[in-house]
């Protein structure tokens, strides 16, 4: 039973991590050597890696290709632009859901359970319906190619009020209770206990946020058209013409966007799973 | 001030900020995009009355005469304003329009204007119409979609494109989410018999659904091509090499697989922890009762994965049926669109977003029934185990 466990985890283990190998070592290929340029489709492709330098499709490897991504594109100008609408999103969200979501959970006010109900039923609609209003919106207010109108909207969504709630929900009371008796206010409560115990929902869901804007395509797409605001995803669209596809350098954009998040997922794996936040990371 | 009294302020306080951003971003939108699917709002001709006009130029080019040449009174007769307005902006006008035109328009101001020297300059498109326009002339200070009752809807049941639109959409659910589920059930059962290293297995199934699907599309793009690494693979076993992506009949199908591939081990965790939630006691009960593997795992290992299988279908349906990236970069032939796809082109790039909003109407309406459906469904399927 166990080696059957093992060759199945193995097979999928390569099968996922074949096409980022492919992708680095295609990235790796100069792009041209000795006078002509370097076939990446070439078969057998000619890799040999123990040797210095290492051997891809037969041309000596080399990293020429990530700086050459920032000479040939704004790269650096899309990374900031990626940092900015990724960052400012996860920031907007923090406060807003961290804020709500304290309200929903541990406040009474007239109104409460029907207004989380509706904000619930609002989960089901698809960002297809409300983007074209919000689109003519930020046209209204020149907000299109701006910072403003990239992470604005995107300040919407109901699933960190609804995370938040539930992390704050399943706190015990008594802290709170007892520095209410001794006369702590709403604000005092908030910041000096709720916030500080809810140190894991906050990271998970920071990353949570951070990772969707990083990789979003949809609004960058709908929102910029200008190629000094175009975001990381919105670049890649640069590296293939009607006739040619500059393969390294869309493959050396690609690890270096993909990077982050990795090295992110890694460092605070703990949270992706402890705290649940993974539901419907992928849209 | 009483406490319960300050706690509702700070409540309100507290929720503002997300409900106003809610508000702005989502409800007013709903409520716009159901009234634009009923209309005929043309993005196109959002700037109809904003484009600047030469006055002069622009009756002389639709009279097809200098001002010299004018006879007013004989000219008047067979000047249309609301022609005259069509050939001025380009492209055609609503009949509420042509009709404002014809009955408030003074043609006659306008001809003497042109033939005495008076017209001069250049104006704004509406202003100029505003102009000479006795009444109705806030109809021309910005374009205004017309009204057009239930049209967008009774188109859509002639437009081809929408049918297989939807029918891909459908395809693409009703192929990816068994299979992504089943293969994520899989890696967790497998994963969880006490093997080592998985941490090392996890991080690597997770890597694919943490990479934007931009970059994913990318990295296939070069996989998928014809003389790339997966044919050349395949080839080892004697298979002939396929366009996959410029082949109509093998796009979408190559776009699944790949679907498929950025979320099974994504869903492998979910399965994962629900599996090590599952009591050793349960499963040792079942071993004493001599029950071997397999009806541990149809007895006892499936019925308390339910509310996990749930999940993973519920979050499978609305991912694939709502898939974009993926088909934006990947897929060339209209043959193979998708309904969010479909949505987009009409709405970004052909500028019908009245249509759009129709399209996107229908399309909530859809998920919202399948997943209502789905759920009454799964819920007895489950119950039966």
């Amino acid at each position: 039973m166990k080696a059957i466990a093992y060759i199945i985890l193995l097979i999928y283990a390569i099968l996922s991590l074949t096409p980022f190998i492919w992708a680095f070592l295609v990235s790796t290929a100069p792009v041209s050597y000795g006078g002509k340029s370097v076939d990446i489709m070439q078969w057998p492709p000619q890799i040999s890696l123990f040797r210095i330098p290492p051997l891809v499709f037969g041309a000596p490897a080399t990293l020429k290709n990530y700086a050459l991504v920032f000479h040939e594109v704004p790269y650096a100008r899309w990374f900031l632009n990626t940092l900015i609408y990724a960052g400012l999103t996860t920031l907007g969200h923090l406060v807003l859901d961290s804020f709500g979501g304290y309200a929903f959970a541990r406040l009474n006010f007239p109104g409460k359970n029907l207004i989380f109900t509706f904000l619930l039923s609002l989960m089901m609609i698809p960002v297809y319906v409300t983007i074209i209003p919000v689109y003519n919106l930020m046209v209204k207010y020149n907000l299109v190619n701006t910072y403003w109108g990239l992470f604005l909207p995107k300040l919407t969504g109901v699933f960190g009020l609804f995370f938040m709630r539930q992390f704050f929900y399943s706190l015990p009371k008594e802290m709170e209770e007892s520095a209410m008796i001794d006369g702590a206010g709403v604000l005092t409560r908030f910041f000096r206990i709720a916030l500080p115990m809810s140190k894991p929902a906050l990271i998970a869901l920071s990353i949570y946020i951070f990772l969707g804007s990083w990789n979003d395509f949809l609004w960058p797409l709908i929102i910029t058209s200008d190629k000094s605001m175009f975001t990381l995803t919105m670049g890649l669209n640069f590296f293939r013409t009607t006739y040619y596809t500059f393969w390294q350098l869309m493959m050396a954009a690609t690890i270096m966007m993909t990077l982050p998040m990795v090295i992110i997922f890694l460092v605070f794996q703990r949270y992706f799973v402890e705290t649940g936040i993974t539901s419907g990371l992928k849209g | 001030m009483k406490r319960r009294a300050r706690e509702a302020i700070a409540g309100y306080a507290f929720s503002l900020p997300i409900l106003v951003s809610v508000a702005v971003f989502t409800v007013i939108p709903i409520v716009q995009a159901f009234y634009y699917s009923f209309t005929d709002y043309d993005a196109l001709k959002q700037q109809i009355f904003n484009a600047t006009v030469d006055k002069v130029m622009a009756v002389g080019m639709y009279l097809g005469l200098l001002p010299e040449e004018v006879k007013v009174d004989q000219a008047l007769k067979s000047f249309d304003p609301a022609s005259f307005v069509e050939s001025m902006i380009g492209t055609s006008i609503s009949k509420k329009l042509k009709r404002i035109l014809r009955k408030y328009f003074d043609s006659k101001k306008l001809l003497q204007d042109y033939a005495s020297g008076r017209l001069s300059g250049e104006s704004k498109i509406g202003n100029f119409i505003r102009e000479y326009l006795k009444n109705g002339g806030r109809y021309f200070e910005k374009y205004r979609p017309d009204i057009i009752g239930l049209k967008n809807f009774k188109w859509m049941i002639k437009d081809e494109y929408f049918w297989i639109a939807l029918k891909n959409s459908f395809i693409f659910a009703l192929v990816v989410t068994p299979i992504q589920t089943f293969l994520a059930l899989i890696l967790a059962v497998a994963a969880n018999s006490r093997v080592r290293g998985v941490s090392f297995f996890k991080t690597s199934f997770f890597i694919p659904a943490i990479t934007s699907s931009a970059a994913i599309s990318m990295i296939f793009m070069l996989l998928y091509s014809k003389p790339g690494f997966i044919n050349r693979t395949l080839s080892l076993f004697g298979i002939q090499p396929v366009d996959w992506l410029n082949n109509p009949s093998t796009a979408l199908p190559a776009v699944m697989a790949m679907n498929i591939w950025t979320t099974a081990g994504y869903f492998m965790v979910t399965f994962l922890a629900g599996l090590q939630n599952i009591p050793q006691s349960i499963i040792e009960a079942a071993i004493i009762d001599g029950a071997d593997g397999w009806t541990r795992f149809w007895k006892i290992t499936l019925p308390l994965l339910k509310p996990q299988i749930t999940f993973v279908v519920t979050m499978g349906v609305i991912g694939t049926l709502q898939v974009f990236d993926q088909i934006y970069f990947l897929i060339k032939s209209q043959e193979n669109t998708t309904m969010s796809m479909y949505i987009y082109q009409n709405a970004f790039r052909y500028g019908k977003m009245g249509y759009a909003s129709a399209l996107a109407l229908i399309f909530f309406l859809i998920i919202l029934s399948i997943t209502l459906i789905q759920r009454k469904f799964m819920e007895r399927g489950l119950e039966a185990m």
